[in-house]
Parts: C-alpha cells; structure tokens; sequence
C-alpha cells in the first residue's frame, strides 16, 4: 500500500494557478474571465490523447469589497468543464456547463480547457462602481480512466492539481 | 493457572486479561484493515465523479490503514520477540512455543512469498504482453477497418444528400420542405434518413433515428462553421451512425444519415474502448503495475501476519496447558499437592487438565489418608513401643531368663537374666540363629527338651537341668513351650530359665540350720555335766593324782574341749538362729569404711584399699551387714597371712537399683573343686574354721533380697560381691 501511495505520488505535479482575473459586473451577473496556467502536465496531455477523460471544477465567487468591512459573497457558481478525445470521430469533445463543443485537434482542446469567461448570477443589485472582486479556484475534478483501469489503480491518484484561490477586480460601469 | 498460580493467582488473572486484549487488539486491527481497504475499494470504484486524490477522507483512511497495518506488525513482532526471550529465559514451554510459532511462519511464508514472486511476474508479464506491439497493432488496425467502413458508409450518403438539397434548392419557398425530402431512392438507400438542419435545428426529417444521434449530429454540425462540404468535411461517423451532409441554401443543411445496427454498433464501441483502454494502459504502465505490485504486497503482509498471529495463537493454544501442566508437575513433585490448573477446554488438553487436576485432588486426598494413617499408626506404634518396652523392662527385671525363638530358629527377643544364665550376649544373639549363639551342650540340652516337647503333644515341657556355666554348675528350671497363633500355626519357642542355684543353696543353709539346731541342743546339753564332773575330778583327785600329769593333761583336755564345744555349739546356735533382719537407712559405704579402717589398723602387714562411688541411703540391717561384710574382711586375711592387698569397693548399680560390696584380694584364690561348696555351711579349707563365716554371709545376704557371689581375681586372688537391693520390697 504505501508503494501504491508513493508511486502515486512519484507521478510529478504540476503548479497550476489561475491568472489573469478580470470582468464586469452589472445588472444581475458577473463575467468572469481569467486563464488556467499549467493544469495540463505533458503526462495529462498523454493521458488525453489516449482517450482519459479530463475534468476541472471551477469554482467563481463573486465578492462586493468593503474598505472597512468583511467582503460580502453576492454570487458563486460552480463550472465544470471536461474534455475527451473520441478516437473514432478523431476531435475533442468538450463539455462545459455554458455549453459543449467540438473540437479538431489538441492546442484547440488545451486552449479551450485553460481559457475561460464564466457568467456568475449576483444576488441583489450591482452598485455601480464599487469594487468587485473574483475569487476563482480550479482543481482537477476526474481522471476519466475505464471501468477496468480505476479498480486496479484505485489508490492511485495520477494527477493532483488544485489551485489556491486566485482574485481579480471587476469592473462595475 | 495452578492453585498458588493457577485460577485465583493475580499474576494468571493479569496474564490471562492481558492476552485476551491482546487478541481483541489483534483481532480488531485485522477487521480494520480488511474494512477499510474494502471501504477505499468502494470509495474509489464509485468515486469517479471525485477528485478522489485530495479528498481527505481517502487520505485518511490510506493513512490508518497504515497504521493498522504497522500496529499489526508491532503486536506480530513484539510476540515474536517475547517468545525469543521466553526461551532465553528458559521459561517452561517456551522452546515449544517457539518451534511452533516458528514452523507456522515458515509454513506461511514460504508458500506466500513464492505466491507473491509468482504473481508479480504474472502481472508484470501480462502487463507487458498486453502493452506490447501487437495488441496495439490489432486495436488500431480494427478501428482503422471500422472508420473506413463508416467512412465509406457515409460516403454512400452523399448522392442521397446531394439529390435531396438539389431538390430543397429547387422547391419552391414555401412549400413543406418535408416534402422534398420525400422522393424515390435507390434500393440500397432505403434505409437511410434525411434530415434538413435549419438554424441549429432539425427542421423536416424523413425517417426516423434515436434522438441521440440526430442530438450528436447537430452537435458536430455545430462546430462547423461555414460550408465545410466543399473542404471534405461533409461526412461525419459516429458508433451508431454514418452521415453525408450538403449546403441546402439559406443556411440550411440536409443530412443522410445512414443508421449503424446495434450489433454492428456495439462491437464499433467495443474497439474504440479497447483502443482507449489500450492507450491508457500503454500511459499508465508503471502505476497500474505498482497498483497490483501494491495489492499483492499488502495481501502478503496481511497473510503473514494473520498466520504469524494464528501461529502464535495456535502455539499459545498448545504451549498454555502444556506449560502449566509442566509447572503444576513441577510443584507437584516439590511436594505441593494443592495444585489445581484454571484451564477449561473441551479438546484434549482441557481432558488433560482435568484428569491432571482429579489426579492432584486424589493424591492430596492419599496423602490426607495417609496423613492420618500415619497418625494413627504412630500412636499404635507408640503404644506397641511403651508395651514392648514394658514387657522388656518385665522381662529385664525378673530373675527368669526368657528366651523368644522364632519359626526360623532365630532369637527374636532374650532378655539379661536369659543372657547371663546361658553366657550369651544377649545384643549380639537377636536375628542369629540359637543354635549359633548357644554353646554346644547347651544346644543338644535345649533340643533334647524342645524335641521332648514336640512329642508330648501338649507343645510345653518343663524341665530342671544342670548347665556348666564359668566352669561351674547352674541349676536351672527350664521351660519351653511352642508359640501357635490361632489357626495352630507354629509361630516359634519361648525358654524360660529359672536359676535353682539361690533356691537350693538356701534350701541347704535351712536345712544345715536346722542340723545345726539339733546337734546343738543335743550337744550342749551333756557338756555342762561333763564340764562339771571333770572339774569335781580335778577338785576331789587332784592330791591323789598328784605328780601324775596323766590325770592333769586328761582333765584339763576334758575341759578345753568342753570349751571348745560349748563355743561351737553357740556358734551352730547362732547360726541357726539368725534374726530376721531390722532394716533401717544407713550409710553402706559409711559402714564397710570404717570396717576397713579396724582392719587395716589390725593387720599393717596387708595393704588395704577402700573406693566408694556415689551411693544413696540404704536399707539394711547394720549388724548383719557388717557381720557379713566382717566375714568377708576375715577370710581375705586368713588368704593374705604372708602379706597382700585387699581392696573394699562399694557401688550402686542405677539401673538395677542394686548395692554393692566388693571385696578383693590378690591371694591364692578359691580352687575351682571348691566353689561350689564354699558358701555351704562347715566346708572350709581354713585350719580351725567352722565353716560357717561364708554360709552366714550367705543368709545374711538372702535375707536382704540379695546374693553373694564369688569369682576369680585377676591376675590372682577371689573377689566377693555382696549384693542386694537399695530399698527392699515394702520399703517403696
């Protein structure tokens, strides 16, 4: 057990992290834009290419910034976005929660993995002009192994990428 | 374990609590790890949608399954180790123990550990097979086959596509598109479905598809942008279908869509899987072996430890009552019979343990038996040892001698006076044979009467016999009389002696007494007349016979022995009548001093000696003693007229509670014709002796209760013994 739990390990982690948050914020919902920096390890390409199902689970919440006061959440929203190369229809099959799309090759996949613009529903009414700010999180949701292949590597975790909490100022015309 | 150590000890009680926990701890570890490497399987098989790798529950459980399996490890070994060291310590049923716990490991181990090797390879080996060139060949070969197969299935559809958006072209605007989707096709194309795309949207179909797949197709017709079809991109394959698309104006797209049949569909999905699962394999080569290099090793682990502990447990099992039995039999042979062994079993070591405790409880109960066996036997014992010494204290104080023969002719009991009578030894002759320990004639005397016995029937004979004893004669009264138990078993001979010598020398002195009686008072009567007459002679004749020394020498040899008559017959009167004795508490050895004092003041020639031990008071009746011890003194200066040494003993015998007076003397001694006559009245060798001193000692000392005995001085001389009893009868 504790080789399975270090051979898990020895699979080299990636330092991924969310940058480049920005977006506007008005009427009853935030966008947010912001890129996702080095999720995707040379092994996890390998592992995409050869059909595993990759997902990450973004999590957006939207904070009104008080000077001298707690943040106040006025909105969150969780985005899950996967992709999965069909080796029969040779593209990439990206599933988002805004929606899905086909793509043709690999950049366009990891591109499109890595870049996101996320509509977060905000409760109650923006003031304009007063400071937002997103706070954004990613981690790696599912190695989409086969039925077959997670009981055997059950222990295994493969891949373990989790980002810390990334913030980015909004802008509220 | 044992009564001290056994079911009530504390030390046992600990010990037994301790073990239980131990096995709980045990016990309990295994169930954990069994559980929660079950409950990670779950959690991983079902935790697809889960980062299962951060989720710290996973983690958790990862890391007590750890622990556990270390804490297994830890009790394993620590029993392992305590074991080592029992047997060190040479504790009983430690090597035992060991041996087994050692041949349940190498039996797990060994076994396991090829299991494991064999395993490894396997994987390994299957692994590599399975990710090696050919396999991955085949997979991608069979989706290549099958791709080309949709390919040119939907390469069929595109004529069908073409006519129907030429026709779509061609129709006017408004009437139902439906309907110029609607046409005659070919045979081979009957089965096809057309479908007009119109917005993003199915907007008229002919034929009917899972709704899946038209979903899948407008999906892809999404992504692409513009009039792909004259880019060679208006063919699209999926596992359920095969499809030609054509620009129908305005946007519009009609679709032929060729549906795959399931079975067909199926084993397309099933050679995509494979090539995926293929590739995943190929990526994941070496988690995927260290997964099962993982499992394996941790079956192993829980294989041997859970057959090291059944080992040690099976061996506690086995060592526990054999130890116990060992130190109960230990304790028992130390003696200590309140040994009861806590075991309770229903296999054959709790039957052992109970037979071993039944036997401890019989064996102290026995010992309880004998215990008071042994009591009761002690004071039998004691009683028969104060009656025997009682009958041998009887035995040792009568003046019979007794004499116990066995079946065997051998002395089993003779008591002093049979010893002194028959000059045996009487600590040499128990357990020897009589006719050993007896001289020859007085054998051939005892058988001659013990054969005498047998013939008169009666089994007792009683006899008076005349035995050379010191070379001189003893007359003894001999009885024997056959011992026979109750069934008239001959059980042996008892003789009895009685010495007759005392008897029959008293029955003399009375008789001689008596004759002395009579010639006295025959005697002395005539001597006065003859006294007077031969005076009344001298009186009237002696001036007539004057000048004649005849009648003087006549007269006066009348007279002298008339005298000297008249003195041997108050000698014969007094001899015969002798007083009884006045008894009174005196100082014997006070008397016989101051005797000798008178002597050695009479006779300065003679070298007298006097030695006294320690006496107490004794009754007797001074005049006769110092008549009698008179005697003795008078007689050894008769022996000693050239000179010699007498010697004066008195002593007192504790044992006997006898006095004695011992008189000595070097001179010529008593001839051996002559002791037996010595102490009979008138017998003396002596010139001028009546003969009466040592007859008159004689009866002195009878009528003391005692004797007067003599024998042989050494180197020359006689020696007289005058004893008699301290307190005589009466006098307790």
């Amino acid at each position: 057990m504790l080789l399975v739990v270090a051979s898990g390990s020895a699979v080299a982690a990636p330092r991924p992290k969310i940058v480049e948050v920005s977006g506007t914020i008005q009427g009853s919902e935030a966008r947010v834009r912001f890129t996702l920096q080095n999720a995707f390890t040379p092994e996890m390409v390998e592992a995409l290419k050869s059909g595993i199902e990759i997902s990450f689970r973004i999590t957006v919440e939207v904070d009104r910034v008080y000077r001298a006061w707690f943040d106040q959440t006025v909105g969150s929203v969780r985005h899950t976005s996967s992709v999965r190369y069909d080796v029969l229809s040779k593209v990439y099959r990206l599933h988002r929660s805004d929606g899905n799309e086909l793509l043709p090759d690999i950049h366009a996949a990891l591109d499109r993995m890595t870049r996101f613009e996320i509509a977060v529903p905000v409760n109650g009414a923006v003031d304009r002009g007063k400071p937002y700010h997103a706070r954004v999180r990613a981690r790696l949701d599912k190695a989409g192994l086969s039925e077959t292949l997670r009981s055997i590597i059950f222990f295994s975790s493969l891949w373990d990428v989790e980002t810390d909490w990334a913030r980015g100022f909004l802008h509220s015309p | 374990m044992t009564g001290e150590r056994g079911a009530g000890s504390p030390r046992h009680e600990a010990e037994s609590a301790k073990r239980r926990r131990e096995r709980w701890a045990i016990g309990a570890v295994a169930f954990l790890v069994a559980g929660l490497t079950l409950l990670e399987a779950y959690l991983a098989a079902v935790g697809g949608s889960v980062a299962f790798s951060s989720n710290i529950v996973i983690f958790a459980l990862i890391n007590l399954n750890v622990i556990l399996v270390v804490l297994l490890i830890f009790l394993v070994t620590r029993n392992v180790f305590k074991i080592l060291l029992d047997r060190r310590r040479k504790i009983l049923g430690a090597k035992i123990r060991s041996r087994l716990v050692l041949i349940f490991i190498c039996f797990s181990l060994i076994p396991t550990i090829l299991l494991f090797i064999a395993a490894t390879n396997i994987t390994t080996t299957s692994i590599k097979s399975w990710i090696g060139g050919r396999v991955g060949q085949a997979l991608s070969g069979a989706l290549e086959i099958a791709r080309k197969q949709l390919e040119t299935e939907a390469a069929a559809m595109s004529p069908l596509a073409e006519e129907a958006a030429d026709r779509l072209a061609s129709a006017p605007a408004a009437k139902d598109p439906a309907d110029a989707l609607r046409f005659d096709r070919s045979p081979t194309r009957e089965d096809a479905v057309l479908l007009l795309v119109r917005r993003g949207a199915i907007a008229a179909r002919d034929g009917t598809i899972p709704p899946a797949v038209e979903n899948e197709i407008l999906f892809r017709l999404k992504g692409i942008a513009g009039d792909g079809a004259g880019k060679g991109h208006s063919t699209l394959i999926g596992e359920e279908y095969a499809a030609s698309w054509r620009p129908a104006g305005e946007g519009d797209r009609v679709v032929a869509v060729k549906p795959i049949p399931p079975a067909e569909s199926a084993r397309i999905r099933d050679i995509a899987r494979a090539y995926d699962e293929y590739h995943q394999v190929r990526l994941l080569d070496d988690p995927i072996r260290a997964s099962y290099v993982g499992i394996l090793i941790l079956i192993t682990l829980l294989i041997v430890f859970a057959a090291s502990w059944m080992g040690i447990y099976l061996a506690r099992q086995i060592t526990v009552p054999v130890q116990m039995l060992a130190e109960g039999t230990e304790k028992v042979a130390g003696g200590n019979l309140d040994v009861s062994l806590d075991y309770t079993s229903d296999d054959e070591f709790g039957t052992l343990v109970a037979s071993f405790n039944r036997m401890t409880a019989d064996l102290k109960a026995m010992k309880r038996n004998l215990e008071e066996a042994n009591v009761s036997l002690s004071g039998t014992y004691e009683e028969l040892r104060r009656r025997t010494q009682f009958i041998e204290t009887i035995l040792d104080n009568i003046s019979t001698g007794v004499v116990v023969i066995d079946r065997h002719g051998r002395v089993s009991m003779i008591n002093k006076v049979a010893g002194r009578l028959l000059g045996i030894p009487t600590d040499r002759a128990l357990g020897e044979l009589y006719r050993d320990v007896v001289r020859e004639e007085h054998y051939e005397a005892i058988r001659g009467l013990y054969r005498e016995a047998g013939e008169t029937g009666g089994g007792q004979v009683e006899r008076q016999v005349e035995l050379v004893l010191g070379g001189k004669k003893v007359a003894l009264r001999v009885s024997l009389t056959a011992l026979r138990d109750d069934a008239g078993e001959y059980l042996g001979l008892v003789a009895a002696f009685d010495d007759l010598s005392q008897a029959m020398r008293l029955q003399r002195v009375l008789a001689w007494r008596e004759v002395a009686r009579r010639i006295a008072h025959d005697i002395r009567n005539p001597l006065t007349p003859i006294q007077l007459s031969a005076e009344r002679m001298r009186r009237k004749y002696a001036a007539a016979h004057e000048g004649d020394p005849v009648f003087e020498e006549c007269t006066q040899a009348i007279l002298s022995e008339v005298t000297t008559l008249k003195l041997l017959v108050d000698e014969f009167t007094r001899f015969a009548r002798m007083p009884a004795p006045v008894f009174s508490e005196g100082d014997l050895a006070g008397e016989a001093r101051q005797l000798v004092e008178t002597y050695r003041d009479a006779h300065p020639g003679i070298r007298w000696e006097f030695v006294a031990g320690e006496m107490p008071p004794v009754w007797f009746d001074p005049h006769q003693i110092r008549r009698a011890i008179t005697n003795l003194l008078e007689n050894a200066t008769a022996a000693l007229s050239a000179g010699g040494r007498v010697e004066v003993a008195c002593s007192f015998e504790r044992d006997s509670g006898l006095a004695r007076v011992t008189v000595s003397d070097d001179g010529p001694g008593i001839s051996a014709e002559d002791r037996d006559r010595i102490f009979e009245p008138y017998f003396s060798r002596r010139e001028g002796g009546t003969g009466l001193g040592l007859a008159i000692v004689s009866a002195i000392a009878s009528d003391h209760g005692g004797v007067v005995r003599m024998r042989d001085n050494r180197p020359r001389g006689a020696v007289f013994e005058l004893e008699f009893p301290v307190r005589p009868q009466g006098k307790e």
